[in-house]
C-alpha cells in the first residue's frame, strides 16, 4: 500500500522515485528482492525487464534500492529540489 | 609522532571491476605501510580456521569496491566486529576521481588508492571534541507502545520531535542528540555498523547523517535537523547493537549543532503528529 501524504502533502504530487539507467542496468533485479514497497515490476518477456512500476509506493528520501546496485544504474532526484517543491506545495494548502 | 594505525583487513578484491581491484591494491599498500594483515575473502569464505583468530588482532577494516557489498555482507556471515569500513565507489565520488573501467588501476585508481591510504593510516586525533556528547536526553523518558502482533514498537511520549523518515530529534539548548526510531531499528534488523557522518560537517535537514547497516540492507540516516555536526556516539563502534536494544538513548547516533530549529520544526511532527504515523506503517508493512 502507498502512503497517501508525505509531510502533509498528497503522496502524488511528489516527484521522488527511482530512475533506472538502462544502459548500465544489468536485470540482476537485487532492487526488487530488497524493496518491500512494490515500486519495481519485473516484465520478463520484455526488452526492458525492469521499470518502475508504482512510483508513489517509494518513501520519500529514501534511496536504499540504489545502494544495493553496484552498477551504480538507479538514481533520485536531488533532495534540495524535493524540499522546496513540498515547502511549496505546503503554502498553497494552507493558503487554499 | 605516532605511528601508522595497523589493521586487519577484509578487501572484496573483485577482479572484474575496476573498484574491486582498487580494494586490492589499497589492501597491499596498508600492509606495505603499516604492517597491517589481509583476509582473502575467498579462502575466508569457505574456511574460518585461518582468520577467525587474525581478525580479532588489530580492528578491522572492510573494503568494499562497489555497492553490491560483498566484503561487508562476508564479515557479517562470519560474525566479525567491524571497525572502519570505505566503499570505493563513493570514495572515488567524495574525492573526485574517475577510477574508469580497466583492471588495471591507471593513474587516477592509484591516485586514490594512495588518498585513501594515507587518510586510514592516519592516527585520529582523538580529542575532546569526539566526546562533547551532551545530556540532552531527558533522565526518565516515557514511552507510549504500539504492539502488532509480537512485535512492539515504543516511542518516547514528551521531548522528541520526528520526521517521517523515522528519525528523531531531541534538543537541549542550540544542541540536538538525533537517531533513529524503534520502528526504523526493527523493520532494519540487527545493525552490524553505523558510518557516522564526519565531525564538523554540516548537514541539512532531511540530509545523509551516515548509513546503518544491517544484515538486510544499507538505510540512510536522513537527518530531521540542520546543523554541524559536533559528537559522534563512539560507543556505536563496538557496539552497534546499541542502535536496536535502545534506539532512543544509548543507541543515539551523532549530535549537531543546531542552525535553526524554529525552521527544523515545520517539517517535523511531535509524539501526537508521529505516533498514528507510526501505526499506519506497522500496519500497512506488517501486514501483508
Amino acid at each position: 500500500m502507498s502512503e497517501t501524504t508525505f509531510m502533509g502533502v498528497p503522496r502524488d504530487k511528489i516527484d521522488w522515485s527511482p530512475r533506472i539507467d538502462y544502459a548500465k542496468c544489468n536485470y540482476c533485479m537485487d532492487c526488487v528482492k530488497f524493496c518491500p514497497h512494490q515500486v519495481y515490476e519485473v516484465r520478463e518477456t520484455e526488452e526492458r525487464k525492469l521499470i518502475v512500476k508504482n512510483p508513489v509506493n517509494c518513501v520519500v528520501f529514501c534511496r536504499a534500492c540504489s545502494k544495493t546496485c553496484g552498477l551504480d544504474a538507479l538514481s533520485f532526484p536531488e533532495k534540495n529540489d524535493t524540499i522546496v517543491k513540498i515547502k511549496t506545495i505546503r503554502k498553497e494548502m494552507e493558503g487554499a | 609522532m605516532s605511528k601508522n594505525k595497523q589493521y586487519v583487513v577484509l578487501p572484496c578484491n573483485g577482479m572484474d571491476k575496476a573498484a574491486g581491484c582498487v580494494t586490492r591494491e589499497l589492501a597491499l599498500a596498508l600492509t606495505e605501510q603499516s604492517g597491517s594483515e589481509i583476509i582473502c575473502p575467498v579462502l575466508f569464505h569457505v574456511s574460518d580456521a585461518r582468520y577467525k583468530k587474525l581478525a580479532g588482532d588489530h580492528p578491522l577494516l572492510v573494503i568494499d569496491g562497489c555497492p553490491t557489498r560483498c566484503a561487508s555482507k562476508l564479515a557479517v556471515e562470519k560474525g566479525l566486529k567491524v571497525a572502519n569500513k570505505l566503499t570505493v565507489t563513493e570514495e572515488a565520488k567524495t574525492n573526485g576521481i574517475e577510477i574508469g573501467k580497466s583492471l588495471r588501476l591507471d593513474d587516477e585508481g592509484l591516485r586514490l588508492v594512495k588518498t585513501l591510504t594515507a587518510a586510514l593510516l592516519r592516527v585520529d586525533d582523538v580529542g575532546e571534541s569526539r566526546q562533547l556528547a551532551v545530556k540532552t536526553i531527558p533522565a526518565d523518558v516515557e514511552y507510549e507502545i504500539y504492539q502488532k502482533d509480537k512485535f512492539i514498537f515504543r516511542l518516547p511520549k514528551s521531548g522528541f520531535f520526528f520526521n517521517e523518515n523515522d528519525c528523531w530529534v531531541c534538543v537541549n539548548g542550540d544542541t540536538a542528540r538525533v537517531g533513529v526510531t524503534d520502528y526504523l531499528q526493527q523493520s532494519a534488523s540487527d545493525v552490524s555498523f553505523f558510518n557516522p557522518p564526519a565531525l564538523g560537517a554540516k548537514i541539512e535537514q532531511f540530509g545523509t547523517l551516515g548509513d546503518i547497516e544491517t544484515s538486510k540492507a544499507l538505510v540512510e540516516v536522513v537527518s530531521p535537523v540542520t546543523g554541524k555536526v559536533v559528537a559522534i556516539n563512539e560507543a556505536l563502534k563496538n557496539a552497534p547493537e546499541l542502535i536496536n536494544q535502545d534506539p532512543y538513548e544509548k543507541g543515539w547516533l551523532a549530535e549537531l549543532k543546531l542552525t535553526d530549529f524554529e525552521k527544523d520544526k515545520e517539517l517535523l511532527q511531535d509524539f501526537a503528529g508521529y505516533f498514528p504515523i507510526l501505526k499506519r506503517k506497522v500496519d500497512e508493512f506488517h501486514v501483508k
